[in-house]
């Protein structure tokens, strides 16, 4: 997992805000309870030239653009007269439904397109100032995100427009601050949002010819519909949240002070899926640890081991036994090991419970004008 | 790594009040250029331009190759800038610097940009083969004024280039060596030249071909590159002190009659190198005799 | 549309928090977010040891993939975008107080959210705003704009007027020049022309482009103002 920048805050600080954070319940820093998330500014359809845009400002400064444009391309698979896919090297996933293509059927558009799709017509872009294409952090950030994308495997499914022809989907994520805190969560939401706005051209040509499209913008129809009626048009797209763990204690929206002292940061991707009583209920799609900066920070050295302050040099045994035992030596010393299982369901279930985290912030979002 | 080492104050100092009194450490008028001298060498397509003491060299090369797939129907030139540390000791081997960018791209815009060369003569069979004309400028000696000197150069030795001659039939091409068949020209549409000012004082005094020393202690400089008819086909003035625009348009009609006489001096050298290839005219070509050694190579083979 | 109309071109100033200055700038359709982050301590550059007299002006700019009609990647070793840097950098070098901060480095970091024409123009202007809203002293500001040539098109060429602040189509068409002014009125501070036009156009074209810039630095100077008297209202009250 990529580390980033280090925080330069003394062993002293780490282990107060470590301790505040310990307590029941927590002591943030700038006072927010536990599952309280900082206001941000968010925009929408900002680009004239996008299909989808959108631009999101953190409480601290940080800020994101991202556009996302759709360009039509030439499908490399085909689907003979049989149903089967011919194709090169793509996994056969549109196997089971694609077999009973009838060009007659007046199906409705969305379950005759299932499967279809590729995940190679989703492309997703960061750039970062100062970090060049191929530094671990952009890299990383661009897999997850993909993988959150494209977990359910509907979105690739509506790129698809015919057997020849499908949408190539390309989401250009800008930071546009510094990289100071992990900017995960900012470029999903600011994602999240673009992808709401987007809209594609309406189809005008039939079945399999040339695709031709419809002039008018006006009557260009959503990548996400947001109809009040049928509950299968209720997708989002989804949201990636950074939660963090203290001890027992778990926080959300997390600061930069405080991922300078977690002991386990996991992102949770999370998008609704409606139940037939049109409630939202939240799936997890991806989860994934990310490795703390606390880990970067190297431990206190205890006075005993400190020549310069008076202690008295100890054999090497001796050093060893006192820095692993510590009994208290140090101020701050780094995580170590792993997270528990337990841990992990609770943070699960504090973003995708009723009335949690995840659906906090994708309702702030859906309230965003588009 | 290592930098032009940047010129003592007593220098630049002694360089900037002379000016002051329109006088130039090496004696010449403000408007003047040193002893400029162009070759041809012996292959088609090379060309060795002296302007004092900066040197420069331009080579085509021309192979066939694939077009570009959105460019059906033209072909390829490219234009690749040499800074070498045989031109001064600035300049590192594969490392891009300041110079080397704006050389190239005020080339890219004069020569290539303002379609000197016509790319669709380069074209052989439409999407599928067409010519990529290379053209490298090496630079051997860097005592300022680099950018005139490389145009002055890349311009003769497209004029002089020679490419193969080739024969389309359906979907065949045929593409004859030179000793099959007489090399052809390339289309040439007009012949741009580049022209820099560097100036002085807030623009007070203008220089046309500044010497290296000159170079390092201006406050600014204006490049324009024209053809003669006075289209201008490039204005660079990249930041650098303010100047009146009306210093910047007086730039341009001095580089005019500057660019005429450029475009006579190219003139005249292709005309001299040609006849100096034709010696002897048909009959010369058609004798079966071969050249004899002359008195002094005999003498040595004696031993 | 006039230059100055407020619903053709937006600026603004401090836009980001996290930077030291920045701004927002739209001339029509051309959008550009610019942050400016010093004068602060060079990085340590191998080798030198003599650091440079004044400040240091770095400059870059990043085209997004989704800023022009089709999406395109843009290289940031691109030679065009290097020499759209470099212009920048020197721009501002003779402008800037660098004398003021030696040792040190002023970052200017261009993003283009959306293009149509007249980008060099943009790029500039948006950096004089953020340069102000940063606090680094200056001379002027630097104002740009583009004019182009429609007299190939007009039936009688001497009275063709030279058209102001070219959008992407018109620049594709016409032959242009961006000019960029600064230090009082007619010095012209930077001039780039990449398009074949007679000479004898260059006069008329020159000095509309010094009139756009004047109405440009009008425009710059009272959103500048506006910003600063917000400023100094939320400081009093």
């Amino acid at each position: 997992m990529a580390p980033y920048t280090n925080i330069p805050l003394s062993p002293a600080e780490l282990s107060y805000l470590h301790n505040s954070l310990s307590q029941n319940p927590p002591i943030r820093p700038d006072g927010r309870s536990p599952t309280q998330f900082r206001p941000l500014v968010a925009e929408t359809d900002i680009l004239p030239s996008t299909n989808g845009s959108a631009r999101i400002c953190f409480a601290d400064g940080t800020e994101a653009v991202v556009g996302v444009k759709a360009e039509v391309e030439q499908s490399r698979t085909f689907v003979s007269a049989t149903g089967e896919v011919g194709a090169e090297g793509v996994l056969g996933l549109g196997a089971g439904g694609v077999g009973d293509v009838d060009m007659d059927e007046e199906d409705d558009e969305q379950t005759s397109r299932a499967g279809k799709g590729e995940e190679t017509w989703l492309e997703v872009a960061i750039e970062i100032p100062g970090m060049r294409d191929d530094d671990a952090l952009p890299v990383f950030l661009s897999a997850m995100l993909t993988e959150a994308l494209l977990a359910d495997g509907e979105l690739k499914d509506r790129l698809w427009i015919n057997r020849r022809f499908h949408w190539r989907l390309y989401i250009d994520i800008l930071l546009l601050s510094q990289p100071f805190s992990y900017p995960l969560p900012l470029l999903s939401l600011t994602t999240h949002l673009a992808l709401l706005s987007t809209r594609m051209p309406a189809l005008l040509s039939e079945k399999d010819e040339d695709p031709l499209f419809n002039d008018d913008w006006e009557a260009s129809h959503f990548l996400y519909p947001q109809s009040e009626g049928r509950s299968e048009s209720q997708r989002k797209p989804p949201v990636t949240l950074l939660v963090m763990s203290v001890g027992e204690n778990i926080i959300a929206d997390p600061s930069r002070e405080e991922l300078a002292v977690a002991d386990a940061v996991v992102a949770i991707s999370v998008a609704p899926s409606s139940t037939p009583d049109n409630e939202m209920v939240l799936k997890t799609l991806a989860l994934r640890t990310v490795d703390p900066p606390s880990r970067l920070t190297g431990a206190g050295v205890p006075t005993a081991l400190n020549t310069t302050a008076g202690g008295t040099s100890l054999t090497a045994a001796e050093a060893l036994v006192l820095r692993e035992k510590d009994q208290g030596q140090t101020v701050w010393r780094p995580p170590r090991g792993g997270v528990k299982r337990a841990v992990i369901t609770r943070m699960i279930k504090l973003v995708t419970e009723q009335g949690g985290v995840g659906q906090e912030v994708l309702e702030g979002l859906a309230g965003v004008e588009t | 790594m290592p930098s032009e080492p940047a010129p003592s104050t007593n220098e630049s100092t002694f360089l900037l009040s002379a000016l002051r009194e329109n006088i130039r450490l090496d004696g010449r008028a403000l408007d003047a250029y040193r002893p400029i001298s162009l070759t041809f060498g012996s292959e088609y397509g090379t060309a060795d331009v002296r302007l004092g003491k900066t040197r420069v060299l331009a080579k085509i090369a021309c192979e066939v190759t694939t077009p570009y797939p959105d460019r059906k129907f033209d072909g390829i030139f490219t234009i690749n800038t040499e800074l070498s540390p045989l031109g001064s000791p600035a300049f590192e081997v594969g490392r891009q610097d300041t110079t080397e960018l704006l050389l190239s791209r005020v080339l890219e815009k004069t020569i290539r940009r303002s379609g000197a060369l016509d790319t669709e003569s380069l074209c052989i069979v439409a999407g599928q083969k067409c010519f990529h004309l290379k053209a490298t400028l090496h630079v051997l000696d860097h005592d300022g004024n680099l950018v005139d000197a490389s145009c002055l150069a890349l311009v003769a030795a497209l004029l002089h280039f020679r490419r193969q001659d080739i024969e389309v039939k359906g979907e065949d091409v045929t593409i004859f060596d030179v000793r099959e068949r007489e090399p052809i020209r390339l289309t040439i549409q007009h012949r741009p030249f580049c022209v820099s000012f560097s100036y002085y004082h807030n623009g007070e005094v203008m220089v046309q071909d500044a010497t290296l020393l000159e170079e390092q202690c201006r406050q600014g400089e204006v490049v324009v590159s024209m053809n003669r008819f006075g289209e201008v086909a490039q204005i660079a003035k990249y930041g650098g002190a303010p100047v009146d625009g009306l210093s910047v348009l007086s730039c341009t009609t001095a580089a005019l009659e500057r660019v005429k006489g450029f475009d006579r001096m190219v003139t005249e050298a292709l005309k001299a190198d040609e006849a100096r290839r034709d010696e002897g005219g048909l009959m010369a070509e058609l004798s079966a005799e071969n050249e004899r050694p002359t008195g002094s190579m005999l003498v040595g083979s004696e031993n | 549309m006039p230059l100055d109309s407020s619903s053709y071109s937006i600026a603004q100033l401090s836009t980001q928090a996290a930077a030291d200055g920045s701004s927002y700038l739209e001339m029509g359709l051309t959008k550009i977010i610019c942050t400016v982050h010093g004068p602060r301590e060079s990085p340590t550059r191998s080798g030198s040891s003599s650091q440079s007299p004044g400040a240091h002006i770095e400059t870059s700019i990043s085209i997004a993939g989704f800023s022009g009609t089709d999406r395109k990647r843009h290289g940031r070793n691109d030679k065009r975008t290097q020499e759209m840097q470099h212009t920048i950098s020197s721009a501002f070098s003779s402008t800037l107080f660098t004398h003021l901060y030696p040792h040190s480095t002023i970052t200017i970091s261009l993003h283009v959210l959306s293009q149509d024409g007249s980008l060099l123009a943009a790029c500039l202007n948006a950096a004089t705003l953020a340069l102000v809203d940063a606090g680094v002293p200056m001379s002027d500001y630097v104002v740009a704009c583009t004019t182009g040539s429609t007299a190939s098109y007009a039936g009688d060429g001497e009275e063709a007027d030279p058209l102001l602040d070219l959008n992407g189509l018109e620049e594709q068409e016409l032959p242009f020049l961006t000019v960029g002014t600064s230090g009082g009125e007619d010095k012209v501070n930077v001039l780039i022309m990449e398009t074949r036009v007679q000479v004898g156009r260059l006069e008329a074209m020159i000095s509309v482009g010094l009139d756009g810039c004047r109405q440009i630095r009008g425009m710059l100077d009272r959103v500048v103002r506006e910003h600063g008297e917000r400023v100094l209202e939320a400081r009093v009250a």
